[in-house]
């Protein structure tokens, strides 16, 4: 099979068939039929891609953020964990999202930014990775993909629409590679493309009206006319791309699908087999952007290692209250933690594409919403970015007491992700010192 | 000075094509003459001795600043050609004009010599030039360009047309861009792919819950909470003393076991009461047992309650001050918060004795209904030696709050007769069965419904060949097998993002331009059947049919449109929660959403006033009256009044309140929830209420941080705007405003200290959410200053009644923002004089608001048709 080999993604260390090891399932390494001629399409600029990642529950801060700023800082004992790629990633203190108050119902404006989620008239407000697929459009046959491990799917979520509507997070790996590689009926593709077409129809009713429209104006309108009347063929060519998905058949894979794990005990399985989703999403060129909510608070009393188990469930673990035992204990599922990014971060290591590895061609965000779980503080978030191709290895370090903006580092991220754009959420700015590398 | 002839005889607008600046032209003409554009403009044009002389003072004081060498205030006349049929180069002549007119420029001790006569005519001629220039683009191009709908405007649309007052698709659109506020600037109001797929869905999701989908409404069902079914759990956060159940005024405790081993009857107990003492927000459930909106609609609530006093031991008295309390429709997602949360319900006032209080809240599917007691505290959480929620401490009264006895809930209520009236807008009254509308005969009832509906929702008639594209495309829907309900969608969807439905043209003579223009100034959406048939009529063009129009829709239920999305724009008021007050320094304000809503209903209410009333322009700056509640009469120290009602009273003689420019709203927006600062309040109210508002900071220096130890006052951080000059030229003009403003802190109450967070002296205590606090008074406040004009004032009282004095500034400067609004144009520099008549036509009365409003939609501005004609 010949056309297996995509374009981006070509390494002799590559398996047609890969261990998922959370979850001891075989895949066959999907790789899209006829993803090629998709591809010829594109200029030749390299494909950025995102995955975001937020805890809820964040972790103990005084063991995560490092000493000393700048590319000399001295880690932390949680960050000695991902020592190995102390120079593919950045490690940020000092950042949060302005007015973003109201304990664990933060947690639905991580990657929003909008303020004050238990006030009255309260609304959230777009995600950074919605933002981004706004912008994008249809590159991928999945413009984006939202992912939770654990998750209380009715009530939480990384994604949301532009109105404040929840996106559902997919929790089931299952599902997720049926999606990706298994065809739908013939029904449903034409149930799609029927909708498809009464847009375009209603597209085609806009433009011709607007032609008349044209004549009874001033040369000064003409400029609001073309911008109209562009809007409509950039969504045409949109629709026209979307019907081309729907019709290109899914990547085969001889592999069957992977099983499920049920047991929410069995977090960190699960929070690995999520990643290793995410990773094959981004290998198939399935989508380049994905969000993951760790949904630690409802995440019941689970294995923090096959010997110990967690005292309380989690969230009530996460206020320690400063018992030394829930402290120790908290540290170890921390811990944990970074060991199942250090896994991430090796794999997309791993892989290459076109003379880069994945990971340079790919973000990969860590945080979470609280910055001291244990007294729902939301200032000082713990913040991690690693690969995408940044100039890392340092400690960026801004004022504790005066807080920068994350979405000024979605800014930084939107840019990368080549779109033009100088402002999301609360950001008016890129994160000072973040340069591409 | 030599001149050559030829230039001299030739009109500028011809001749300025063909030179672009006077680098070049000195080549051309190997002259040796003025250096600068102004003195070239004017000696080409002047031919006195005496206008000369002009000529040559300004070529010597202007190019001593502003040569390619100094280039002050990035001005450099060398390089700036006078090609005033370009509108950026124009722009930047009007920038010329004003400051020479306002006798900016030359500064004063450059100015020697420069007669008020001879800087009179400079301007006149100057300014001539402009108009003639500016007039010309005008007829050519139209004031303004094609303007779209903001996103407010379309909702209200889709809400008006399809008569579904409480339509909910705002939030579906893009934010639209906005300029110093102002969301409805026709330049900034461009489209996009995104705008436009926003449109479409927005059209589809509003059209689709405008269709009955069923021949009978959904039956309401009826709920009624009694006893333990009143809460959600046994308890809520913030310790017992945040919410128990009691009887004869003596709390009944009930815990796990207790309730496991009552009866349902005893847990329905009508005896038994819900007393709760805490406000709502997280960590927050308080809402009845197992309640969930069964479809979208509105729900009557009805309930009794009272307000109460908790003693030690949780003994419950009658309260001495009403409690104000709301509902907030939400998730029941626990304590944690999903989704929108929205106050619902309106504030009602719980008094000492238990009344039934009726209402009704809209809820979406599978919402509940919180209760939300407006200012008691917030429970916040402690770790320290464990963890857990503290209340605050006992007051000398007793901790105030609210008691519930029992709670009915029905619906979704059906309003009006079934199918909605936004059914029959769409389908008339066509047949509806079960599952959905029919039509026996779409050949007739396409084009039917199609053209009552394109009639409703354009604001100008729609030629019959741009309708008969939509109603093909509605029969191909039919064809390719959409039901008859879909299919109309599609068309009626189809022209709701067409042109004609979201773009408003200036009018250039058009009456139905004009009556869209007026209807969405004064209403914020299409022209209602009155407006409509004036249009038709081509009368709404005679000035006394417009000033009729303007005082009837002033009169209209939708004018309260006019005063939020104004006062949102041009006083920022959507701004007013952007930034939440710090704790550490103010924690009396720590959650306070009661505080702030009581500040922004204030506002509205007077703006409301100012122009229902025709009161006089100065009004904004000051007045013997204003808006308040229970809660505002204590933020402004005024005598007591009961509950949460707005209500108009009388200030004292020396309050500092009064006038819009101190109310509460605008001081919280012009702070950042830690500091006040004298500039940003300045420039806010030269902006806003003054005008001239004074151009951008340098780029290169930073903004002030005003020091929170407490160590240094602000007005010493500033000190350096008036040492350096550079400096002093813009902060003269608006620092000394905002110093008079100092007296106001982050929410507008009155302060005569500073507080910092290290040095001076120190206060502590435990706020209303129960957290303990340390603060510090540091320093006096110094509310004096002098204006650039020389006079000087001592307080905020003094500064009012210098900006008294002036009413024509203060209406001049409200007309333009009135005219941005209204047209999406900012002022022009040949709207200017239009702008004077207005003033000239209402100053003898005072220059009263509606009087404003009045003669500015009759000018040529608003209308394009000249006065005369």
């Amino acid at each position: 099979m010949n056309s297996m080999k995509s374009p981006h993604i070509a390494s002799p260390a590559l398996d047609r068939r890969r261990f998922l090891r959370g979850a001891g399932v075989t895949l066959a390494l999907p790789w899209l039929e006829g993803m090629r001629a998709l591809f010829a399409k594109e200029t030749t600029e390299p494909p950025q891609r995102m995955l975001l990642i937020s805890n809820n529950l964040g972790v103990l801060p005084w063991h995560f953020f490092p000493k000393g700023a700048g590319p000399d800082y001295v880690a932390s004992p949680y960050l000695e964990l991902l020592a190995p790629f102390r120079k593919d990633f950045t490690v940020f203190s000092g950042l949060s999202h302005p007015n973003v108050t109201g304990g664990h119902s933060t947690e639905n404006c991580f990657l929003t930014a909008a303020m004050d989620p238990t006030g009255s008239g309260f609304r959230n407000t777009i995600s950074l990775d919605q933002f981004a697929v706004e912008r994008l459009g249809q590159q991928t046959r999945f413009p984006s993909l939202n992912l939770g491990v654990n998750i209380d799917k009715a009530n939480r979520s990384l994604s949301w629409t532009r109105d404040g509507v929840l996106l559902p997070a997919e929790d089931k790996p299952s599902a997720l590679f049926r999606r990706m590689f298994v065809q739908g009926t013939p029904a449903e593709v034409e149930g799609q493309l029927r909708r498809l077409r009464e847009r375009g129809s209603v597209l085609d009713t806009i433009a011709s009206d607007m032609k008349g429209f044209q004549k009874q104006l001033g040369s000064g309108d003409r400029s609001r006319l073309d911008q109209y009347l562009t809007s409509v063929r950039e969504l045409e060519d949109r629709l026209h791309t979307a019907g081309e998905w729907e019709q290109k058949p899914k990547p085969s894979t001889t592999e069957t699908e992977p099983e499920d794990i049920t047991d929410p005990a069995r977090f960190f399985d699960k929070f690995s087999l999520m990643l290793e989703m995410a990773r094959l999403a981004f290998e198939s060129d399935s989508t380049r952007i994905v969000t993951l909510m760790v949904d630690g608070f409802a995440t019941p009393a689970f294995q923090i290692s096959e010997n110990e188990k967690s005292l309380n469930d989690y969230h009530n673990l996460s206020h320690h209250g400063q018992s030394k035992e829930k402290i120790a204990q908290l540290e170890r599922v921390d811990r944990r933690q970074m060991e199942v990014l250090h896994t991430h971060l090796e794999r997309l290591s791993a892989r290459s594409e076109g003379g880069s590895r994945l990971l340079d061609r790919t973000m990969v965000l860590y945080g979470s919403n609280l910055g001291d779980a244990n007294v729902h503080n939301t200032d000082n978030l713990p913040i991690l970015l690693a690969g995408g191709g940044f100039r890392h290895g340092q400690h960026l370090a801004y004022d504790g007491i005066r807080n920068v903006p994350l979405c000024n580092l979605f800014v930084s991220m939107l840019q990368r992700m080549n779109l033009e754009t100088d402002s999301f959420g609360s950001g008016r700015t890129t994160l000072t010192g973040l340069e591409a590398g | 000075m030599m001149i050559p002839n030829a230039m001299r005889q030739t009109d500028w607008r011809q001749r300025h094509s063909s030179f672009l600046c006077l680098r070049e032209l000195f080549a051309r003409f190997h002259l040796l003459a003025p250096r600068c554009a102004i003195a070239l403009f004017f000696g080409a044009t002047f031919s006195t001795a005496e206008e000369q002389a002009i000529v040559a003072f300004l070529d010597r004081h202007c190019m001593e600043c502003h040569d390619e060498q100094t280039s002050e205030g990035d001005l450099n006349l060398l390089d700036l050609a006078f090609a005033p049929d370009d509108a950026a180069n124009r722009a930047r002549w009007v920038r010329v004009h004003d400051r020479i007119s306002a006798g900016e420029m030359p500064p004063p001790e450059k100015a020697e010599g420069l007669t008020k006569e001879d800087r009179a005519k400079l301007v006149h001629l100057l300014g001539g030039e402009l108009h003639v220039a500016d007039r010309a683009e005008i007829e050519a191009k139209g004031r303004g360009p094609l303007r779209r709908l903001t996103r407010v405007e379309y909702e209200n649309r889709l809400r008006d047309l399809l008569a579904m007052p409480h339509l909910d698709i705002r939030d579906k659109l893009p934010e639209d861009r906005d300029s110093h506020g102002f969301t409805k600037v026709s330049r900034l109001l461009d489209l996009s792919r995104v705008q436009l797929e926003a449109w479409l869905n927005a059209a589809e999701a509003a059209l689709l819950a405008a269709t009955a989908v069923s021949d009978e409404p959904v039956p309401p069902t009826s709920w009624r909470f009694t006893g333990t079914d009143l809460f959600p759990g046994l308890d809520t956060f913030g310790e017992r003393q945040a919410m128990f159940f009691a009887k004869e005024d003596r709390m009944v405790p009930i815990d796990g076991n207790r309730f496991k081993e009552m009866t349902p009857e005893e847990r329905r107990d009508p005896e038994l009461e819900m007393a709760l003492f805490r406000s709502a927000t997280w960590p927050y459930y308080g809402y009845p047992r197992g309640f969930r909106a069964p479809h979208d609609g509105a729900y009557r609530v009805r309930f009794s309650g009272r307000a109460v006093r908790q003693l030690s031991e949780f003994r419950l008295v009658p309260a001495t001050e009403s409690v104000a309390m709301s509902f907030r429709a939400r998730q029941p997602s626990g304590p944690d918060v999903s989704g929108d949360v929205r106050e619902t319900g309106g504030w009602m006032d719980l008094g000492a004795e238990p009344k039934v209080f009726e209402t009704t809240i809209r809820l979406k599917k599978g919402e509940t209904f919180e209760y939300s007691p407006l200012g008691l505290p917030v429970p916040f959480i402690r770790t320290d030696g464990g963890f857990f929620y503290s209340f605050p401490p006992m007051p000398p009264d007793g901790h105030p709050g609210i008691a519930i006895q029992w709670l009915e809930v029905a619906g979704p209520v059906v309003e009006g007769e079934w199918p909605p009236a936004s059914h029959r807008v769409l389908y008339d009254d066509l047949p509806l069965t079960k599952s959905g509308v029919t039509s026996g005969n779409p050949a007739v009832d396409v084009p039917r419904l199609l053209r009552r509906f394109v009639e409703r929702a354009a604001v100008a008639p729609v030629p019959e060949e741009v309708i008969a594209g939509y109603e093909a495309r509605i029969h191909e829907q039919l064809a390719a097998g959409s039901t008859f309900a879909e299919a109309m969608r599609h068309g009626y969807g189809a022209f709701l993002s067409s042109g004609h439905f979201v773009f408003l043209t200036e009018p250039k003579r058009d009456s139905h331009a004009i009556a869209a223009r007026l209807s969405h100034f004064l209403t914020g959406t299409a022209p209602d059947e009155t407006l409509r048939r004036l249009a038709d009529e081509g009368r709404v063009m005679e000035p006394d049919t417009l000033r009729s129009e303007v005082s009837r829709l002033i009169a209209e239920e939708h004018f309260d449109r006019f005063v939020v999305d104004f006062t949102d724009q041009w006083l920022n008021l959507r701004r007013l929660r952007r930034d939440q007050s710090d704790d550490r320094l103010y924690p009396e304000y720590r959650r306070d959403d009661y505080l702030v809503g009581s500040m922004e209903k204030e506002t509205r209410a007077f703006f409301t006033a100012m122009v229902k009333e025709n009161l006089p322009v100065t009004t904004l700056v000051d007045s013997d009256f204003t808006y308040v509640n229970d809660r505002l009469v204590r933020h402004y120290g005024l005598p007591p009044v009961e509950g949460s009602t707005m209500r108009r009273v009388a200030l004292p003689e020396a309050s500092p309140y009064g006038g819009i420019m101190t109310q509460a709203s605008v001081l919280k927006i012009t702070s950042n929830g830690t500091t006040t600062s004298p500039v940003v309040r300045g420039v806010w109210t030269m902006e806003k209420i003054l005008g001239s508002p004074p151009p951008p900071p340098p780029k290169s220096i930073p903004a002030i941080e005003p020091d929170i130890r407490g160590a240094t006052t602000v007005r010493e951080l500033l000190a350096k705007h008036t040492e350096v000059k550079s400096c002093a030229a813009c902060h003269a003009h608006f620092d000394p405003v905002g110093f008079a403003l100092e007296n106001f802190d982050i929410m507008g109450a009155w302060r005569d200290d500073y507080r910092g967070m290290e040095k001076g002296e120190k206060v502590t205590g435990i706020d209303r959410a129960g957290h303990p606090y340390t603060y510090y008074i540091s320093q006096p406040v110094d509310p004096s200053g002098e204006l650039l004009d020389g006079s000087k004032f001592g307080n905020v009282r003094d500064l009012k009644a210098i900006l008294m004095n002036d009413p024509r500034l203060l209406a001049r400067n409200l007309v333009h923002h009135l005219a941005l609004y209204a047209t999406g144009t900012p002022v022009r520099f040949a709207d200017r004089p239009e702008v004077e008549a207005i003033l000239d036509r209402t100053g003898d009365q005072g220059y009263r608001v509606r009087d404003l409003i009045e003669e500015l939609a009759v000018s040529e501005i608003f209308t394009g048709v000249p006065p005369e004609q």
